[in-house]
């Protein structure tokens, strides 16, 4: 049950494999991690279908999500409801179908609104320094020391839902995150003897961060965009439980839960496959999520 | 002769695919007496760590791959199960390490971490372990030993972690303390202390001691006999005079030219051509081959065994082997 | 070291400020007029007006902020709007609960968690160790008021093993039930800190005083325990402040899966029901919580690492 590595045996052998190994090229880290793990592949094929479904919605769903009807109130699953119907009598199977709209919008959009202003606020902190990167990093700390979840319910319970309110909740639960890889990732470039060679020999500012800075820290924020894009479709999900996200009578995965626990008793199949669908698609997205990590930053071992 | 502490004997070493292993160590081949000491001098990768580590086994197994008997007061540790390694490892054998600041647990207190070896062996009441502790730190000369007990490894300067270090490596009295480069990190004042204390050690306890070590200086200074490694091959194996005064391996005597000394004046120092091989490069004939000055054709086919010069004195090289070993 | 402590304690003095501006901004300026927000578009400018009144809103901003700041540091918190009851008195009666709930699920999830963690790395690149792996990407990937309602389903609707909800009259039956709402939580943060144990204990056994410690002749029970674990509680600490908070943001739903009373299930009704004042005070008790959190975290810290402890 010894489990320690060839190097604590001997670091000089681990240090000679390692000059023998050749250093293996982006593209072939790409093959390995996405053709060799069937996990990647399998996550792959299962984002691509929710994407098509969100996109399709209306041509797959077998009907109106919003469509009401007191003959069919919870109806377990038949040929014409896979999932039954709910409370009010809508197709569950239509309204989770429409529900991925949501969590594909938010899972897409808030990541990205995030990354732009997070890195806007990381830059500007970490290229300047001073009083701007003092305010900014004091601001950043604190909104770290929240977990994203608490952060989205404070926001939101202040604001109250709406699509553009969650928009600006997630954006805002996530940006400190972006801000402080890209602060860091920024220090760390600003280091380098071309950048500072490059500020030596005047050149501008702008040109500066765009052709050098920029560049350098997109791994990490590609990393954490697409982590982040899971993040955000779990706690859309939740918000929308708590009723401050998506309003009903709009679907979306966390309210077709919420319906459904007020419902228990009498059907217990939109609990189950509400939760499902965004298990699964999270689960899908961390997936890929970890293996672009693994090809952009190999560095960072979980 | 009386029969020998330690005795390695054809330890080979190899890692990786079982078609294609890396072997970095070859046919090793040792002996310790009681009360010896011995050193292995070699160049990072020479395969002397690896050796010096086997005779504890902390080398893990998987992913290496190991061969050979290394006999210690008449048992074969290869063959002993591994869990009765514990009752060996500290009690019998103790090992001083290379780097003193990360070699002590940081969380603990150096008194906790001295005790922990008598703990392990020795079934002494506290009182009697705490005394014992305060005799160890005293012994390997740190000042004011009581009041040392209760502080915290980053509380020490790399020199004074080294003592800690061999307190605890020395706290059972073991036969044999096997010490892998224990200088290399230290300054050099700090270095000269530490040998002092492994000297010490050696007159009062009577204790053998397996030195590894990249400097011949130090080897010089602790040592009776000294087997110089190469890519994982002993190359030469003497006592210590003789293998100073008359090297038989092109090896040791680049080691020797290349040591700066105050007696002699060069221009430049000596320089060994070339590098060591990364293990699994040379996979026929002598590893030394490609940096040697005198090597032959034979060299290329076939590495030459360990050849006498004397009774005390052996090496494996077919250029200046003696007429009759051939 | 008491130093340390006290510069630590000084260094929350300006969060909290922050955390309790942010919250006036959110609260009382986004918003435009919170009166209209409380009423709704159908309101009468009496009513708006008898409402502005009482909440202060016709005050210049400034004085608003003053006075939203000593009522905050006095824990003043006000009426709610709803029933107008102090909301001290409200969070005194639905804290203990919230409080109850997180410790209960990070303490689960701790004695779930940490042999877990350790087990796997053991038994690194083995079966057990995929299996923590699965463990762990499904334990984020599934949102925890979908596992409470599953298990809520199962085990109290189906089989009626526990309680369907509430909070349970004394010990036995408030650990009754507790248990799955504590579960649920306890789950997830079982896979996060599985993980984090696994990647710590392995990055600290592959260190040298872990080889000084084998070559002492300690079993390896011993190295694992004492030597391994011991250190891989400092990047483990950190990791169980972020469980509590997480646990705490997470009880928000669970207290309502489970319709236990709780800060979270407070702050939700307060929400549905336009209650501002205990919105407000309902956040900011979470924002304190946090900062608590944290401070607390760092004291821990003092205590585990020795080399912190010696600095300062």
């Amino acid at each position: 049950m010894t489990e320690f590595s060839l190097a604590d045996a001997n670091p000089e052998a681990l240090a000679e494999r390692e000059a023998i190994a050749a250093e293996p090229g982006l593209w072939d880290t790409l093959q390995d991690v996405f053709f060799g793990r069937p996990s990647t592949m399998i996550a792959l094929v299962v984002v691509l279908l929710f994407i098509v479904i969100a996109v399709f919605a209306p041509w797959i769903a077998p009907a109106d999500p919003l469509r009401q009807s007191f003959l069919q109130i919870n109806k377990l699953p038949t040929w014409s409801h896979w999932l039954g119907t709910d409370q009010y009598g809508r197709d569950v199977l239509s309204r989770l179908i429409y529900g991925s709209r949501n969590s594909l919008i938010f899972g897409l959009l808030s990541p990205v609104f995030a990354a732009i202003c997070g890195t806007i606020l990381g830059v500007t902190a970490g290229y300047f320094g001073g009083v701007v990167d003092r305010v900014i990093s004091r601001v950043i700390d604190m909104l770290m020391a929240f977990p994203e979840l608490l952060l989205a319910i404070l926001i939101a319970a202040a604001l109250g839902g709406s699509f553009w309110n969650i928009v600006v909740v997630l954006t805002v639960a996530f940006t400190p995150g972006f801000a402080r890889v890209s602060r860091a990732s920024t220090l760390a470039v600003k280091q380098e003897p071309y950048v500072e060679a490059a500020v030596a020999a005047g050149v501008r500012t702008h040109v500066i961060i765009f052709r050098h800075v920029v560049p350098n820290i997109l791994a990490p924020i590609v990393v954490l965009m697409t982590l982040w894009s899971a993040s955000s479709i779990r706690i859309e999900a939740t918000l929308s439980f708590l009723g401050i996200g998506t309003q009903p009578p709009n679907p979306s995965w966390g309210n077709i839960i919420r319906d459904g626990l007020t419902n228990m008793f009498a059907t217990q199949w939109p609990i189950v496959s509400g939760g499902l669908a965004i298990t699964i698609v999270v689960l899908a997205i961390s997936i890929i999520g970890d293996a672009v990590r693994d090809v952009l930053d190999p560095e960072t071992d979980q | 002769m009386s029969k020998p502490l330690l005795e390695i004997r054809n330890l080979a070493v190899e890692f990786g695919p079982l078609k294609r292993p890396l072997r970095v160590v070859h046919n090793v081949t040792l002996a310790v007496g009681v009360g010896e000491s011995v050193g292995v001098v070699g160049e990072s990768g020479s395969g002397k760590s690896i050796t010096a580590l086997s005779v504890l086994r902390l080398v893990p197994v998987p992913p290496a791959r190991i061969s050979g008997e290394i006999v210690f007061a008449g048992r074969d540790l290869l063959k002993l199960p591994l869990n009765q390694m514990p009752d060996i490892r500290g009690k019998e054998i103790g090992m001083i390490f290379q780097e003193p600041m990360s070699s002590l647990n940081p969380v603990m207190t150096i008194g906790d971490q001295i005790e922990e070896a008598l703990l392990l062996h020795e079934n002494w009441p506290a009182t009697e372990r705490r005394r014992r502790v305060i005799e160890l730190l005293k012994l390997v000369g740190m000042p004011d030993p009581e009041g040392r007990l209760r502080a915290y490894p980053d509380q020490f300067s790399g020199g004074m972690r080294q003592r800690v270090v061999a307190a605890i490596a020395m706290a059972c009295n073991p036969k044999l303390l096997i010490a892998d480069e224990p200088t290399t990190a230290l300054d050099v004042t700090i270095q000269a202390q530490v040998l002092e204390l492994m000297l010490d050690i050696r007159r009062r306890f009577n204790s053998a001691i397996l030195l590894i070590s990249h400097d011949l200086g130090v080897v010089a200074e602790i040592c009776e006999r000294v087997v110089v490694m190469y890519a994982g091959h002993i190359m030469e194996d003497a006592d210590t005079r003789s293998l100073f005064h008359n090297p038989r391996h092109p090896y040791t005597q680049g080691l020797l030219k290349s040591v700066p000394t105050l007696t002699e004046t060069r221009h430049r120092l000596y320089q060994i051509q070339g590098t060591v091989p990364p293990p699994g490069t040379i996979r026929q004939g002598c590893p030394f081959r490609p940096r040697c000055p005198v090597a032959m054709d034979r060299c290329a086919v076939e590495m030459p065994p360990l050849l006498a010069h004397g009774p005390t004195h052996r090496a494996a090289c077919w250029a200046t082997a003696p007429e009759v070993g051939a | 070291m008491a130093k340390y402590l006290l510069f630590r304690l000084l260094d929350a003095v300006p969060t909290v400020f922050l955390v309790l501006t942010l919250v006036f901004v959110a609260m009382r300026i986004l918003p435009g007029d919170p009166a209209l927000a409380v009423l709704g578009a159908s309101a009468d400018g009496g009513q708006l007006e008898i409402l502005r009144q009482k909440m202060g809103l016709n005050d210049p901003l400034w004085l608003q902020y003053l006075h939203f700041l000593s009522d905050a540091v006095r824990l003043d918190f006000g009426r709610s709007l709803m029933n107008d009851v102090p909301i001290s008195r409200l969070i005194a009666n639905n804290l203990p609960y919230t409080i109850y709930l997180t410790l209960t699920s990070v303490v689960m999830g701790l004695i779930m968690g940490i042999p877990l963690g350790v087990y796997a790395a053991t038994q690194r690149n083995k079966p057990p160790d995929s299996i923590l792996r699965i463990y762990s990407l499904i334990g984020y990937a599934i949102p925890d008021f979908y596992l409470g309602a599953v298990l809520l389903v199962v085990f109290s609707l189906n089989l009626g093993w526990f309680p369907i909800n509430g909070e349970g009259v004394g010990f036995w039956d408030g650990l009754h039930h507790i248990f799955l709402p504590a579960l649920t939580l306890a789950m997830l943060k079982s896979a996060f800190l599985g993980r984090l144990t696994r990647t710590s204990l392995l990055e600290v056994l592959g260190r040298d005083f872990i080889r000084t410690a084998r070559a002492k002749g300690a079993r390896e029970g011993r190295v694992i325990y004492r030597h391994g674990l011991r250190n891989a509680l400092l990047p483990l600490s950190t990791g169980i402040g972020i469980s509590i908070l997480s646990t705490l943001s997470g009880s928000v739903a669970i207290e309502l899966v489970f319709n236990r009373p709780g800060i979270g299930h407070l702050l939700i009704d307060a929400i549905t029901e336009r209650d501002y004042p205990v919105i407000q005070a309902g956040v900011m008790m979470f924002a304190f919580f946090v900062i608590l959190v944290n401070l607390a975290m760092d004291v821990v810290y003092v205590f585990v690492d020795p080399r912190v402890r010696i600095k300062s």
